[in-house]
């Protein structure tokens, strides 16, 4: 009988159905699509903030101080300390290896530079442009072109050699007021320490790297005579804001807290294990990169959240509002019910029932609708998906039978309080 | 008593008794319009201010604009143009640079004259630790290789001058390896007048794109140049912000739009008793579209006002738990809200009319 009475009144009811069904849905749907956009607005501005470039360097501890102004360094290349290039693969090895979107190493030293319009000074820089590397199974790529994203070449980059290249003349960049002062271009030939090099493109990038001359690692070392030398390395990783538990020394911690401490991914605890993993080296923050773009990183996710909050309450609202209304509205159903001898519970729970299947029905199409807007909206303005987690769809038919049974409960007591007779004589 | 206003009387009685009796299918039909003016108010107020609150946490990323010139000093009346250029919309720190001795190791270091107050609220994403009363500020590398307390001595040349430092900083880029001492100390002790000057001008993107080009403009012999990774980054991410917001308001918006013109509908359809009954007693149809009309116009004002004053409410509370600053309300978004607010629920309420004009009113009373 119960479930005939339901079946009947979705089927000579199937406007009044279709339109609660429509607000549930849309209602849903801006709860699936803000929900989506909100959890994922962290990752999608923490790559944005990659831009901003590396945001931890790691130097040997037994350097000497850095000379260098403006762009001219004026530390020989023989001074101070080095890190062992061989030594770097650990970097992926430690235990937030996975944040670590990429490093770039650095060595330099100013160079006597022969062009065809005679002999220049400049720093010669040796790194990593894209340089294929293997730690364990992984397999990736490293370099400046990911780490320093905002380095434009006018020309070709050049390929990052395994060894010096005997055989060909190796590519190398000028920098862009360099070439402009010495009058290089694109294809020129010019001369390091009696080895010819070839210009593969005019490195832009705004910084000092615009004066030199810049190599891959490997010819760097051959022609400064270093061997396997790193001067710098600097590393890009995804890290969480700094809060006063990250600034926290883990010397001073117990042991249970410490691990939660290790287990973060703070600038500073991967920090820590770069120390671990690589020896006489000194870890720092690029604190202009790493201490603002959390901050930044905390702004548009706090706002996002908010923003979600006040989405989701409208929605239950909405929702709400359209199931007291279509309830309100069968005042006199009540009443033929009451007046033929049914409960207030047997009324009750048919008008529950119905929001109930009303709301996973509902639910579940919002809930697809809304992950396609939320994929939408990750397309156009990132260029990469939204992905909307399954558990979200759990959360969203939770929600939506909660809030309709809060809609439509109000309303039914409502009806419930009429006299019948007075109901059915529509005097109400 | 003329007939017009009899007529306007009954109107006004019609429309008051349609609320009254029937408070509670009022009352949904206010709190669906209220909510969709709400959310609209929020997200249109807070989107319009966004640009401007998101730029200001870019504020901390230091200096983003360098004016060199690498012939000579900067002179004061190029300093002075500077200066008069930003304004009161970011800082201008002149610095030198020098390579001296420090006098204990022998060991180079580059020395930076500037004012350390200056360089303090220029970088404050540095740490600083208070060491001394002096005034220089010691990078964490130098501080390494320095003994601590007491002042220290660096030499330029022949000249000789002591160093009482005020505090080390770590910042993990060169600087690390550099001291700075006051402007005129450094003067005194090398002779160099400053040749690049820090800029940090606030404002949005584009806003600190027009101070570049000013500048260019302005000091012909001096190169002014964006750092460019922080402005870039400040485009992209303020930029992306803003689409995000608009992209998903817009769809909360319309969602939420439909969901009350779904309410709205829903509930003039049930209405279809009273339509008939009108009918029947002989009211026309333009009658009782204005009075369906009038009653939804009269419902949607009341509850956009309500929505405009909460969503500014919203928006303010939001500006001051996520920015620390309130984003003040846009009294321009009014009467876009009003009329928008009430256009809807126009079309939403005599929309099913049309569809109830086609059936005979006594075919409704029956119950057909």
């Amino acid at each position: 009988m119960f479930l005939r009475l339901l079946f009947e009144s979705f089927r000579r009811q199937k406007r009044r159905k279709t339109v609660a069904l429509l607000a549930i849905a849309l209602g849903m749907s801006i709860a699936t699509a803000m929900i989506a956009v909100g959890n994922d607005i962290g990752d999608k501005i923490n790559q944005e903030l990659r831009s901003l470039g590396a945001n931890l360097v790691i130097t040997p501890i037994e350097d000497t101080l850095d000379v260098n102004i403006g762009g001219v360094n004026l530390k020989p290349a023989s001074e101070g300390a080095f890190i062992n290039e061989q030594d770097l693969i650990k970097i992926k090895g430690i235990f937030w290896g996975h944040n670590i979107k990429g490093y770039a190493p650095f060595l330099n030293a100013p160079q006597k530079i022969q062009t065809r319009n005679g002999e220049v000074d400049a720093e010669l820089i040796g790194t990593y442009f894209a340089q294929p590397l293997h730690y364990g199974k992984d397999q990736f790529t490293t370099g400046v072109r990911s780490v320093n994203p905002w380095w434009k070449v006018e020309g070709a980059w050049p390929a990052d050699y395994g060894d010096f290249p005997e055989q060909i003349t190796p590519d190398v960049l000028a920098g862009s007021k360099l070439a402009q002062q010495a009058g290089l271009s694109v294809g020129d030939q010019i001369e390091i320490g009696g080895r010819k090099l070839r210009i593969s493109g005019i490195l832009n990038s705004g910084g000092e790297e615009d004066q030199a001359i810049v190599a891959p690692l490997h010819v760097a070392q051959k022609l400064l005579g270093q061997p396997n030398a790193v001067r710098r390395v600097t590393i890009s990783a995804l890290t969480k804001p700094e809060d006063a538990f990250a600034r926290k020394d883990p010397d001073k911690m117990s042991p249970a807290v410490r691990d939660r401490w290790y287990c973060s991914p703070y600038a500073n605890s991967i920090a820590y294990q770069l120390r671990e993993a690589l020896p006489n080296v000194r870890v720092e923050q690029i604190r202009q990169v790493e201490q603002n773009q959390g901050k930044v990183l905390s702004r548009v996710s706090g706002l996002m959240l908010l923003l979600t909050l006040a989405a989701l309450l409208a929605a239950a609202l909405a929702v709400s509002a359209a199931m007291a209304a279509t309830i309100l509205e069968r005042r006199q159903e009540v009443g033929l019910m009451k007046s033929l001898g049914a409960g207030n519970s047997a009324v009750a729970s048919l008008f529950l029932t119905e929001a109930g299947l009303l709301a996973l029905t509902g639910g579940l199409i919002g809930f697809l609708a809304g992950a396609a807007l939320a994929h939408r909206i990750g397309q156009s303005i990132f260029g990469s998906a939204i992905v909307v987690h399954p558990v979200v769809l759990a959360v969203i038919l939770c929600a939506a039978v909660i809030v309709t049974f809060i809609g439509s409960a109000g309303a039914v007591r409502k009806a419930m309080q009429f006299d019948p007779a007075v109901v059915l004589r529509g005097d109400a | 008593m003329s007939l017009n206003r009899i007529k306007s009387q009954l109107l006004l009685r019609l429309l008051f008794k349609a609320a009254w009796v029937r408070k509670d299918r009022a009352f949904t039909a206010l709190v669906s319009v209220a909510v969709v003016a709400t959310i609209a108010t929020a997200a249109l107020t807070i989107y319009s201010d966004l640009e401007g609150k998101l730029s200001r946490e870019f504020r901390g990323f230091g200096a983003n604009v360098l004016v060199t010139k690498t012939s000579a000093a900067l002179t004061a009346a190029e300093l002075a143009e500077v200066d008069k250029i930003v304004g009161n919309r970011g800082e201008v720190l002149p610095v030198a640079y020098a390579v001296a001795s420090l006098h204990d190791g022998g060991a180079k270091v580059v020395v930076g004259g500037a004012d350390p107050q200056m360089l303090r609220r220029l970088n404050t994403s540095w740490s600083f630790e208070e060491w001394n009363q002096g005034s220089a500020l010691v990078g964490a590398r130098v501080a390494e290789s320095v003994s601590h307390g007491g002042s220290w001595q660096i030499s330029y040349g022949d000249a000789v001058s002591s160093i009482s430092p005020g505090a080390v900083f770590h910042s993990g880029s060169d600087d690390d390896s550099r001291v700075y001492i006051p402007l005129e100390d450094f003067v005194r002790l090398t002779g160099i007048q400053p040749n690049t000057a820090l800029v940090r001008v606030e404002g949005r993107p584009r806003e600190i794109q027009a101070v570049i080009s000013r500048l260019s403009a302005a000091l012909p012999n001096v190169e002014v140049k964006p750092v460019r990774q922080i402005t870039q980054a400040q485009t992209a991410v303020v930029g992306k912000t803003r689409s995000v917001v608009l992209a998903s308001s817009a769809v909360v918006v319309v969602l939420i739009m439909l969901c009350m013109v779904a309410t709205f509908t829903g509930s003039v359809l049930e209405r279809r008793k009273d339509f008939a009954v009108m009918k029947a007693l002989g009211a026309s149809n333009r009658t009782v579209n204005v009075l369906f009309a009038s009653e939804a116009a009269l419902l949607a004002l009341t509850g956009a006002i309500a929505g405009y004053i909460l969503g500014c409410g919203v928006a303010f509370w939001i500006g001051k738990a996520n920015f620390d600053a309130a984003i003040l309300p846009q009294p321009m978004l009014l009467f876009p809200v009003l009329l928008g607010s009430v256009a809807l629920a126009l079309i939403a309420s005599t929309a099913p009319l049309r569809l109830l004009q086609q059936i005979q009113p006594a075919g409704i009373l029956r119950g057909e």
